[in-house]
C-alpha cells in the first residue's frame, strides 16, 4: 500500500496532478450549474471534516463512530452566533468553533482514548447520541428538533447580504470553502510526515511496541483525537451557512456513520482516500435518493461490500491495480 | 462476538406483530435468519479487526432497517393493546398487567436454560473453550465453522425473541435497532463482557434505571443509558463480573 | 562487557507474581550491578517471561518491588520505563509489520530525543533522526535493506531490528529476550557480537537476557541467574553454576546432562 513518495518524479507528477485537479476544482462553477457546485460545495466542508477523521482512523487506527458530534459543534457555533448574537464575521466563527470543540474533544478525548477498538466505538457513539439528545431536548436554547438558522457571514470581512442566495454560496463562499480546505490539507500532510505522525502510525500498527520505545500511545491518540475533532468543528461551521439550517441530525448516529462511510468508501490507508470516498459519496447519495426512498438498503449493502471485499476502498483498489500493471 | 450478533437482530426482531403464542413461534423462526446472514457475510470478517465485524453489523443493521421499512411501512406499529387480553394484578401495591410477568418469567427461564447449556452440556463447553482460545479448539478438532454457525444462530433466535416479546408492551418502530444495540452494549458493559451472571445483573441494572428516568424525567430516558455507559466505562471498565481487557 | 562497577542498577526484591492459584514467581531477589552482562536460564514454564515482564512494568507484582537504581519502577509501564533508560526486546518477534526499517528505528530515535510531539517539521528532512537511524540499522547488519518494509524481512532480521529498535533508545540496562531464538547456530555469535559491541558503542551499562542455549550463556556472560518453577535456583558466575549438578541438570534436562557433563570433563581433562 506504499508508494514511494519520497521518488522525485512521482513526486512531481503527483504535484501536477494536484495542481491540475486544484484549479479544475475551482474553475468548476464557471462551466457547471449551480445545483452541481452547490454539492461540491458540501464536499469541500465533509473533505475537510473526513481528513481529520482519518488522522483518527488511519493513521492512529481508531474508529470514532461519534465523530459527527464535533462537525455539530460547529455547525451549532456557527448557527449560534449568527442568530442569537449577530456575530457575522466567518474567521470568528470558525476560531470560536476550533475552540469550542477542541476544549470538548479533549474533555470527551480524555476518557475515550483510555479504550480501545469496539469500546471506543461504542463510547464515541454514545457521546455523540448524547448530544443529539441535548440538542433535541434543550429546544429553548438549541431550537430542538427544529434546529436553528444560519445567517449569511461576512467574509474576510466582506458583506454579502446584497448577492441572491445561490450565487453567493456558489461563487465567493465557494472559493473561500476551497481555499480553507487546501491549506488544511497542506497542513495535514505536513502532520502527517512529522515525528508525530510517525508515532500516530506505530501507535496504531502496534501500540505495546510503540509503548516500550517511549511514545505514550494515550497521549498521542488524545492528540490525534482533539485534532480531528478540530478539523470537523470547522467542516460543520463551513458547512452550516450552506445548508442555512442547523438541526440535531447533524450528530446523530447516521451522520457519524457516514463519515466512516465516506472514508472507508475512499480509501483509509491513503492520504486523499477520504476525499475521493466523500465525493463519490455526495454525488452517489443524491442520485441515490432521488431514485428511490430505500436509499438506506443500498448504502448499506455497499459497505458491507466494501468491508468484505475492498476494505482499502477506491484507493486500496486503484492501487493494487497499479501494482498488477506494474508487475 | 455473540454480543455484536446479538445486537444486530434486536432490531430485526421486531416487526412481527401477531397474537401471543406465535409472538413466541415467530421470534424463534426468525432466528433462523441469522445462520444465513453469518454463512453469507459475516464469516469473511472474522479473521480482520474488530472494528470491521462492528461496520458490517452495522451495515446489515442499516440494510435490515429499510427492508423493514419496505415491508412494513415506517409509522410505528403496535399491537393494539394485546397484552392486556391476560388481564391485570395487583402486585406490592402497583398493578402490573400479567403479560410483563409472563416476560419476566420467560426471561428467567430463558436465562437458567442458557446458563445450563453454557455450564453443563458439552456443546457449552465447547463454546467457552473457543471464546478463550480459539487457535487451541481447532487444534483440538472442534469444528470452528459449525460452533459459530450454532452461536450465530442462537444469539439470533435470543434477539428476535427478545425483540418479539418487548413489542406488545410497547410500539415497533424501525429505528429500534440502534437504541436497542445501545441499551444491548450497556448491559453487557455493565455485566462485564463474557460474564452470564453478569449480562443478568446489567439488564436488571439498565431496565430499572431506565424505568425509574422515565418516570421521572420522560425526555431524558435515553440520555441516562448513554451517562451509564459513559460512567461504567469510566469507572470500571470490565463491568461489574467480567474478565476481559479493555 | 565494561568493567563491574559494583553499583547496583536493577534489583528485584522478593517478586511474587501468581495467576489465579498458578504461581509464576514465588518470591524472586536479585540485585545486578553495573557493567554485569547476566544471563536469565531456566527450563520452559520457569517464570522467565514473567519476570521480563515484572521487571519492565508491563505487570504488576502481586508482591515485591523493582528498582531501578534508588527508583522504585514496579508497575510503572513500558513508557515511563524507556524514558528511564531501560529497554527490552522480545521473544516473539514485535513490529511494525508496514514500516521500513528506518522508519522502524526513526521511532525509537524521534521518541528518545523528544520530537515526537513536532508537528510539522518534516521527518525525512530531519538529518539527525534519519543519520542515526542509519547509524543503528549500520550497526546491526541492515544497512542495506533500510527502504526494505518489516513485513518483508526474513524472520532473522525482524529480531534483529526488535532490538536494535530497543539499542536505538541508549538504555543505560536493556533486557532481551531469547535474542538469539529461531536463528540458526552458525548465526548465534555473529549475532551476540554485534549486541556485545553495539552495546559498547552505545554505552549500554548492563545486559540482562533470557537464553536457552547454553554455549552462549557460558560464553558471553558475566554471571548466571537459574530459574526453576518461579524460584531463584542459583545465582552466580558461570564458573560456579556449570559445577552445580542441580542446576545444570534441571535447566538443560536429564538427556542433556550428559552431553554437558562430558564437555566440561574434556574441558578439564
Amino acid at each position: 500500500m506504499r508508494i514511494p513518495w519520497e521518488a522525485t518524479s512521482l513526486k512531481n507528477f503527483r504535484i501536477v496532478v494536484l495542481v491540475v485537479v486544484s484549479l479544475f476544482l475551482l474553475g468548476l462553477p464557471l462551466f457547471t450549474g449551480q445545483f452541481i457546485s452547490y454539492l461540491m460545495l458540501t464536499f469541500f466542508a465533509y473533505a475537510i471534516t473526513v481528513v481529520g477523521f482519518n488522522l483518527l482512523f488511519g493513521y492512529t487506527g481508531l474508529l470514532s463512530f461519534g465523530h459527527a458530534l464535533f462537525m455539530a459543534v460547529g455547525a451549532y457555533t456557527a448557527a449560534f452566533l449568527t442568530s442569537r448574537f449577530s456575530v457575522l464575521y466567518m474567521e470568528v466563527i470558525l476560531i470560536v468553533s476550533v475552540i469550542v470543540a477542541s476544549i470538548l474533544a479533549a474533555l470527551i478525548g480524555t476518557i475515550c482514548v483510555r479504550y480501545i477498538k469496539i469500546y471506543f466505538a461504542m463510547l464515541t457513539l454514545a457521546f455523540g447520541m448524547l448530544f443529539y439528545t441535548f440538542l433535541l431536548k434543550f429546544y429553548y436554547l438549541t431550537g430542538g428538533d427544529e434546529g436553528m438558522r444560519v445567517l449569511r457571514p461576512y467574509l474576510l470581512g466582506f458583506n454579502f447580504s446584497e448577492v441572491p442566495k445561490m450565487q453567493f454560496l456558489t461563487g465567493s463562499y465557494y472559493l473561500y470553502t476551497f481555499v480553507i480546505l487546501a491549506i488544511l490539507m497542506f497542513v495535514m500532510w505536513k502532520i502527517i510526515s512529522s515525528p508525530f505522525g510517525l508515532c500516530l502510525k506505530a501507535i496504531r500498527d502496534n501500540p505495546e511496541k510503540a509503548e516500550y520505545l517511549g511514545v505514550s500511545v494515550r497521549k498521542y491518540r488524545w492528540y490525534a483525537f482533539v485534532i480531528s475533532g478540530a478539523y470537523a468543528a470547522i467542516g460543520g461551521a463551513l458547512l452550516a451557512p450552506a445548508i442555512g439550517q442547523v438541526d440535531p441530525g447533524l450528530t446523530y448516529w447516521t451522520h457519524s456513520g457516514t463519515l466512516v462511510f465516506m472514508t472507508l468508501l475512499g480509501g483509509f490507508e491513503n492520504f486523499f482516500g477520504p476525499l475521493i470516498g466523500g465525493i463519490v459519496y455526495i454525488f452517489l447519495q443524491d442520485k441515490i435518493m432521488s431514485l428511490t426512498q430505500y436509499w438506506r438498503f443500498i448504502f448499506g449493502g455497499i459497505l458491507a461490500f466494501i468491508v468484505i471485499a475492498a476494505p482499502g476502498g477506491i484507493a486500496g483498489v486503484i492501487s493494487s491495480l497499479a501494482k498488477r500493471r506494474k508487475s | 462476538m455473540g454480543i455484536t450478533v446479538v445486537k444486530v437482530l434486536v432490531g430485526g426482531g421486531m416487526p412481527t406483530p401477531l397474537f401471543i403464542l406465535p409472538l413466541i413461534v415467530a421470534g424463534l423462526l426468525l432466528g433462523f435468519i441469522g445462520p444465513i446472514f453469518e454463512r453469507g457475510l459475516i464469516k469473511f470478517v472474522y479473521g480482520r479487526d474488530e472494528t470491521f465485524q462492528l461496520l458490517l453489523t452495522f451495515a446489515i443493521v442499516m440494510m435490515i432497517e429499510d427492508i423493514i421499512k419496505f415491508i412494513w411501512g415506517t409509522s410505528p406499529q403496535t399491537t393494539g393493546g394485546i397484552d392486556m387480553v391476560y388481564g391485570q394484578l395487583n402486585v406490592l401495591g402497583a398493578t402490573v398487567p400479567v403479560y410483563n410477568l409472563i416476560v419476566i418469567g420467560c426471561s428467567f427461564a430463558i436465562a437458567i436454560l442458557i446458563g445450563y447449556i453454557l455450564l453443563n452440556t458439552r456443546f457449552g463447553r465447547i463454546i467457552r473453550a473457543t471464546a478463550d482460545k480459539r487457535e487451541m479448539s481447532e487444534a483440538l478438532g472442534i469444528n470452528m465453522t459449525w460452533v459459530y454457525v450454532k452461536v450465530f444462530t442462537l444469539g439470533t433466535i435470543l434477539g428476535t425473541l427478545g425483540g418479539a416479546l418487548v413489542i406488545p408492551a410497547g410500539a415497533a418502530v424501525s429505528e429500534m435497532g440502534v437504541e436497542l444495540i445501545v441499551l444491548a452494549f450497556a448491559v453487557v458493559v455493565i455485566g462485564g463482557l463474557g460474564s452470564m451472571k453478569g449480562a443478568l445483573v446489567g439488564a436488571l441494572v439498565v431496565g430499572i434505571l431506565k424505568s425509574i428516568a422515565i418516570s421521572t424525567f420522560p425526555e431524558i430516558e435515553m440520555l441516562t443509558i448513554y451517562i451509564i455507559v459513559i460512567v461504567v466505562l469510566v469507572i470500571k471498565p470490565q463491568g461489574l463480573f467480567g474478565g476481559g481487557r479493555v | 562487557m565494561n568493567e563491574a562497577t559494583g553499583r547496583m542498577i536493577l534489583s528485584a526484591q522478593d517478586l511474587h507474581k501468581h495467576y489465579g492459584e498458578f504461581c509464576a514467581l514465588g518470591g524472586v531477589s536479585f540485585q545486578i550491578n553495573e557493567g554485569e552482562f547476566v544471563s536469565i536460564i531456566g527450563p520452559n514454564g520457569a517464570g522467565k517471561t514473567t519476570l521480563i515482564n515484572v521487571l519492565t512494568g508491563l505487570l504488576k507484582p502481586n508482591q515485591g518491588k523493582v528498582f531501578f537504581k534508588d527508583m522504585e519502577i514496579t508497575g510503572i509501564g513500558p513508557e515511563r520505563l524507556s524514558k528511564l533508560g531501560l529497554a527490552r526486546s522480545f521473544q516473539l518477534v514485535n513490529i511494525f509489520p508496514n514500516f521500513t526499517v528506518l522508519e522502524f528505528l526513526m521511532v525509537a530515535i524521534v521518541s528518545r530525543l523528544g520530537k515526537g510531539k513536532n508537528f510539522f517539521s518534516s521527518l525525512l528532512r530531519d538529518q539527525e533522526v534519519t543519520g542515526e537511524a542509519l547509524e543503528v540499522a549500520e550497526l546491526f547488519g541492515l544497512g542495506e535493506k533500510k527502504d526494505v518494509l518489516t513485513k518483508n524481512l526474513p524472520q532473522g532480521d525482524k529480531k534483529m531490528l526488535d532490538v536494535a529498535s530497543a539499542f536505538a533508545l541508549h538504555p543505560e540496562v536493556i533486557l532481551l529476550d531469547e535474542p538469539t531464538s529461531g536463528v540458526s547456530t552458525s548465526d548465534k555469535n555473529k549475532i551476540m557480537e554485534t549486541l556485545v559491541s553495539a552495546s559498547k558503542k552505545i554505552g549500554i551499562k548492563s545486559i540482562i537476557q533470557v537464553e536457552h542455549d547454553m554455549d552462549i550463556v557460558f560464553s558471553y556472560s558475566d554471571r548466571i541467574i537459574a530459574l526453576h518453577q518461579g524460584k531463584i535456583l542459583a545465582d552466580g558466575a558461570p564458573e560456579t553454576i556449570e559445577k552445580d549438578e542441580e542446576v545444570v541438570c534441571t535447566v538443560v534436562g536429564q538427556k542433556e546432562c550428559f552431553k554437558i557433563f562430558s564437555s566440561i570433563l574434556n574441558r578439564e581433562g
